[in-house]
């Protein structure tokens, strides 16, 4: 049992990203749209951070300029999808592709590379934890020692609660999804919130991205591979609630670090690793279906 | 009569504010790259020169580009089924790379069948990729799963698996491409317009154009699959089994697609190469969603990609920038072609 411990480690690293994530999708859930984009916004967070911390020689000042790139994404998203009258999904879809294009295109041109950058100047993400922290058994091991991002993705799961749940915002912006007549009603735009809800989502997807390239120093191209897709899933299976958010992403932590585990001490091919995220997404996603649907049939 | 000239009239001029609409949109994106262009190239000149009329240069670069639309188009008729259906398939890249590899697999085995067995190693990869959208479709019947993601998920799961199965149990090893054996060269369809890579698939994509269209319009099963698109609850009532239109578009949407890969296998690739069919199956998307899910319009949509991708080739070889602007080009495709706010621009308003 002792490789248990590491794997719950790692599985603690690996669903900070899509727990990022999905906390922004799901305020745009929330208003009632599909956000697919949430794949390309991960990217461009991706990306935009680890240049920015490059040629700045801060990955403080890299993170929030990354960010503020993802942002500025997202609200382009927003603009075209709430007031060109876009469908939400077809305008993702161009995200997620220009996200995928245009790294690639500005790698090529910035380091005549369209493979693997790396960056020298980048330090490795400083991990957190105090000793004496660390010294408690097992909890200690699995949830000292992590970078800031995972410490700040829970402070802002708390936040996300309170405020979905605390503020008269909150109350809005769930009634967007729910009923958004009555929100017009009150005299209050529910675009306003859509607008908002995206903008949140390129928040926390430019944090979401800038750990996965600030974790490696490099950048690679589409190094998301399907996580903005597992965030997504990660909403409906957490019942689009926070801390169904933590619980879900926390599964697919756990079923990653265990594939990365599989991979090195099984000898199984990595292409089926790799494909075992997207496999655990559709049963999960067809389970979901089932009890939802027994339990409409119940109540009705 | 009066009444059926104004109504034909009418259906002209909607047909034309339609078509300056989406031309509007396709214009705005070829203006990007003359943006990307001139930000990108030390010689944007000579970039924007080989973008635009390199792949209509010479028979070589205008065949290959005529030959990368037809891909395009069994993707594109595909998507336009479903959509029809009121079901969304986003399964296109999962669908063609197996459809295709299936049919590489069948044609090797079947070689000694002549004719009969290029046949039906076609099939056969066209019945595998159908019925892998299908199984979307069931869970959408069964549980309300939604098949725009299972679609997708799936796809992407098999496009890793097929990656698997060509780089390891189906390698061909005396070549250094990762690739499998190459089908027999009597199953190969013959060249329209040498030097260049087009081949006889053209023909049989525009035939399958015609053939959807027929069936859309012309029989009855059309008929439910287009009222169950249009008003599930209408065609409920009307007495349409609107349960099957939920399976039956996606199988013929995958199967689509899954053809569109087994014929560029004997039309162009030969074998089945590691992630040849990369991309395909988005812009077979993209191409139904600019058609606006009409099948006759499917074949303009698909060119105009088909000539953004040979651009973008041509400028990469020529010039120095990458191939991926047109991914930036597809995408701003993408973001403006479904704008209600662009599509009515040119129609008037309070005027039906």
């Amino acid at each position: 049992m002792q490789f248990t411990i590491p794997i719950l480690h790692s599985a603690v690293t690996i669903m900070t990203p899509l727990l990022l994530a999905s906390m922004g999708g799901l305020f745009t859930e929330l208003t009632g749209m599909l956000n697919i984009a949430l794949e390309g916004l991960l990217l461009m967070g991706a990306f935009s951070s680890v240049i920015c911390s490059h040629y700045t020689g801060s990955m403080v000042v890299g993170t929030l300029l990354g960010i503020a790139c993802t942002m500025g994404l997202s609200a382009i998203l927003a603009v075209v999808t709430l007031n060109l009258k876009s469908n939400v999904f077809i305008t993702g879809l161009a995200v997620n592709l220009l996200s995928a294009g245009l790294t690639v295109v500005l790698c090529f041109s910035l380091f005549g590379n369209k493979g693997v950058v790396v960056f020298d100047n980048i330090p490795s993400l400083p991990l957190l934890g105090t000793p004496s922290l660390a010294r408690i058994p097992i909890l200690g091991d699995i949830f000292i020692g992590h970078s800031a991002f995972v410490y700040l993705s829970w402070l802002l799961l708390g936040i996300c609660y309170y405020t979905l749940y605390g503020t008269p915002f909150g109350f809005r912006f769930r009634a967007t999804g729910l009923h958004q007549e009555a929100l017009s009603a009150l005299g209050l735009s529910p675009n306003r919130y859509k607008f908002f809800a995206f903008l949140i989502s390129g928040f926390t997807c430019g944090l979401g991205g800038a750990m996965l390239t600030l974790n490696l120093g490099a950048f690679v191209p589409n190094i998301t591979a399907g996580k903005g897709w597992i965030a997504l899933v990660i909403i409906f299976l957490g019942n689009k609630k926070p801390l169904g958010l933590l619980l879900a992403a926390l599964v697919f932590g756990l079923a990653d670090a265990f594939s990365n585990y599989a991979q090195g001490a099984l000898q199984v091919p990595s292409d089926f690793i790799l494909a075992l995220p997207y496999l655990l997404t559709l049963l999960a996603m067809v389970g979901s279906s089932i009890y939802a649907k027994k339990k409409g049939a119940i109540e009705s | 009569m009066a009444r059926e000239k104004k109504l034909a009239r009418k259906t002209i001029r909607t047909f034309v504010r339609e078509g300056a609409a989406i031309l509007l949109i396709l214009t705005i994106a070829l203006v990007w790259v003359i943006i990307l262009s001139l930000l990108l190239s030390k010689t944007p000149a000579k970039t924007l020169g080989y973008f635009f009329l390199g792949p209509l240069q010479n028979t070589y670069y205008f065949g290959n580009m005529l030959n990368g639309s037809i891909p395009l188009i069994f993707g594109g008729l595909g998507v336009s089924l479903a959509m029809r259906s009121g079901n969304f398939n986003l399964g296109g890249e999962g669908q063609i790379y197996s459809g295709a590899l299936v049919t590489t697999l069948c044609a090797i085995s079947l070689a000694p069948l002549g004719i009969v067995g290029a046949f039906l190693a076609l099939v056969l990869g066209a019945l595998v990729a159908g019925a892998l959208a299908g199984v979307s479709g069931f869970l959408r019947m069964q549980w309300n799963t939604s098949e725009l993601i299972t679609s997708f998920l799936l796809s992407n799961a098999v496009v890793l698996v097929v990656n698997h199965l060509i780089s390891g149990p189906f390698l061909d090893p005396s070549t250094s491409l990762m690739a499998t054996r190459k089908i027999p060269e009597a199953f190969r369809l013959p060249l329209l317009l040498p030097p260049s890579n087009l081949s006889m698939a053209l023909p049989i994509a525009i035939l399958a154009v015609v053939v959807v269209q027929l069936y859309l319009y012309k029989t009855k099963s059309g008929y439910e699959l287009r009222m169950t698109g249009l008003n599930p609850f209408f065609a409920k009532y009307g007495g349409i089994d609107t349960r099957r239109y939920m399976v039956l578009p996606m199988v013929l949407s995958g199967a689509l697609y899954g053809l569109g890969g087994g014929l560029a296998i004997y039309g162009t690739y030969y074998a089945s190469i590691k992630e040849f069919s990369s991309g395909m199956g988005w812009n077979g998307l993209a191409v139904a969603l600019i058609a606006k899910s009409k099948p006759t319009a499917v074949i303009p949509a698909a060119l105009f990609f088909a000539y953004i991708e040979a651009g973008a080739r041509s400028a990469m070889l020529h010039s120095d920038v990458t191939f991926e602007i047109a991914a930036i080009v597809q995408s701003i495709v993408f973001f403006l072609i479904s704008s209600e706010v662009l599509l009515n621009l040119f129609t008037k308003r309070g005027k039906q």
